[in-house]
């Protein structure tokens, strides 16, 4: 017996079930304005690039990773001897991160400077420093789990900072250790954050993003908006689709050779009762961040300078994320100011990297 | 509906009846999730070490030993009696070096420096290294916190 099956209607049927037709129609409806800015925004689509191979790499990680003291360096050993192509699978994690964290911050940086935040933006704008925060916080915890003697330093040192917050501070800390201290539990619970509360959390955040570029469309140039420019544009669907995979193997062959050639190493397993060893450093994103802290004297006053560059830390941060409101008439003066404020930042944060690798 | 001289109607009424319901249900799930995930990992009051292991030690000998999970430092003074501290950073918990030849304690997270006494010196630390009472009892060496006390 031969079955038909008519594509048509089984289409239909399913159409007629989940009602995808609205979808695709607003997909292939959908327009993508083109100037000299535009270039910018094939960076948000970077980033779910390597989100997806953080994803994929991460779930092959875990298949074979431990997180217990006694087994997690050793599983990592094994990852990198023992597996097919282990050790690539971990370097393409491992640089994903990187790749990951940095397109966060260059699309961060175009839509500072292009002040896209603008009415009515801010909840865009707010969402994606709340992926910000959680992407690296996805580093801060993945940056543990390989359990050696850096990255145990690097974790006693991030999870103590809150503990310079007064009042709710301590009580962070011991959420973020599992106690007082840095132990077994704590990588445990590391874990579980990094596979698990921290996915969940950037898919709910990460959907409403992208739900909000959606609904608002692509921000166009402040000088076209405000002269009420008809800009041109480019259909999403196949177009801009296109130019974005042509991006995307471009950046994939970049990523590949450097995972390639630069597969992370793994430091001897840590020892809680060690000394701290030379050299410690945070990841790369962090460092103007631990460079700041090495630079504030012991004590300022009555506080400890620990105290003050922290809440100087998170006053800034708070800043951040509510700069929309705060840069509320962008083609004024005051969006000039801003503009060189996040030109000053971006200086500050290279040049206490680099000073923090001298 | 609304009664006369009523600030809500009696819809509004109940559905904060049962919002706040839903409230309390809420929040006494909440409650455990929270006791639970919050541990009780604390470091010891006391710890027990053998005597013998550090009574051969000269004036200026400095020993480790392990504090709960983290380590804790033994240093014998000029009078023979012992000396004990946490060896861990006071500025963000890396654990510290002891540096023979300079006489002086090191954390290399952010370069603080501590002299023999554990007196911050140099660099970030905003306080000495944290010190624990010794008491030799028979064969056993204890160390405590400042102001436990010995258990009954």
């Amino acid at each position: 017996m031969k079955i038909k099956i008519d594509m048509k209607k089984f289409a239909a049927w399913f159409d007629d079930r989940l009602a995808l037709t609205p979808i695709f129609k607003y997909m292939t409806h959908k327009e993508v304005p083109q100037h000299e800015h535009s270039f910018w925004y094939y960076t948000g689509s970077s980033i779910l690039l390597f989100l997806a191979i953080q994803i994929v790499t991460g779930i092959m990680l875990a298949l074979y990773y431990r997180p217990t003291l006694e087994g997690a360096t050793a599983s990592i050993e094994r990852i990198m001897t023992e597996l097919p192509l282990g050790w690539l699978v971990r370097s393409v994690h491992s640089w994903g991160a990187t790749f990951m964290i940095a397109f966060v911050l260059v699309h961060l940086l175009a839509i500072w400077f292009t002040k896209s935040y603008r009415k009515p933006r801010e909840a865009t704008w707010m969402t994606g420093m709340m992926l910000l925060v959680v992407s690296m916080m996805f580093g801060f915890t993945g940056y543990l789990l390989p359990w050696d003697d850096l990255s145990l330093a690097a974790t006693k040192v991030g999870t103590n900072i809150p503990a310079a917050i007064p009042v709710v501070g301590k009580w962070v800390t011991q959420f973020l250790r599992g106690g007082d201290d840095v132990t077994g539990d704590t990588l445990t619970r590391f874990f579980i954050f990094h596979v698990c509360v921290m996915p969940l959390i950037l898919f709910a955040i990460l959907a409403i993003h992208v739900l909000l570029v959606q609904k608002e469309g692509m921000s166009i140039p402040l000088k076209d908006e405000l002269a009420k420019k008809k800009v041109p544009s480019l259909p999403f669907w196949p177009n801009f689709v296109l130019r974005e995979v042509v991006i995307w193997l471009v950046l994939f062959g970049v990523f590949m050779t450097i995972a390639l050639a630069f597969a992370p190493s793994l430091g001897p397993t840590a020892d809680l009762m060690a000394p701290a060893p030379e050299g410690v450093k945070p990841e790369w994103y962090f460092l103007f961040l631990f460079q700041t802290l090495k630079i504030f004297p012991a004590n300022m006053g009555p506080v400890t300078g620990e105290f003050v560059a922290v809440i100087i830390i998170v006053i800034t941060v708070v800043i951040i994320f509510f700069l929309p409101f705060i840069d509320n008439k962008p083609e004024g003066k005051k969006g000039k100011v801003f503009q060189y404020l996040g030109i000053i930042g971006v200086i500050y944060a290279i040049v206490f990297s680099i000073w923090s690798l001298l | 509906m609304r009664i006369d001289n009523a600030y809500f109607t009696r819809r509004k009424f109940l559905n904060s009846l049962l919002g706040g319901w839903l409230g309390a249900v809420a929040a006494s799930f909440i409650a455990p999730i929270v006791k639970f995930v919050w541990p009780p990992y604390k470091e010891p009051d006391e710890v027990k070490l053998v005597f013998a292991d550090f009574s051969d030690m000269k004036p200026g000998e400095v020993k480790n030993f392990a504090w709960g999970v983290k380590p804790g430092i033994l240093k014998r003074a000029a009078d023979g009696s012992f000396i004990a501290m946490v060896g861990v950073c006071t500025h963000l918990d890396c654990n510290v070096t002891w540096q023979p030849e300079k006489r002086q304690f090191f954390c290399a997270c952010h370069d603080g420096y501590y002299d023999e006494e554990g007196k911050n010196i140099q660099g970030p630390p905003p306080k000495p290294l944290r010190r624990l009472d010794v008491a030799v009892e028979g064969e056993d060496l204890f160390v405590r916190k400042p102001g436990a006390g010995a258990k009954a």
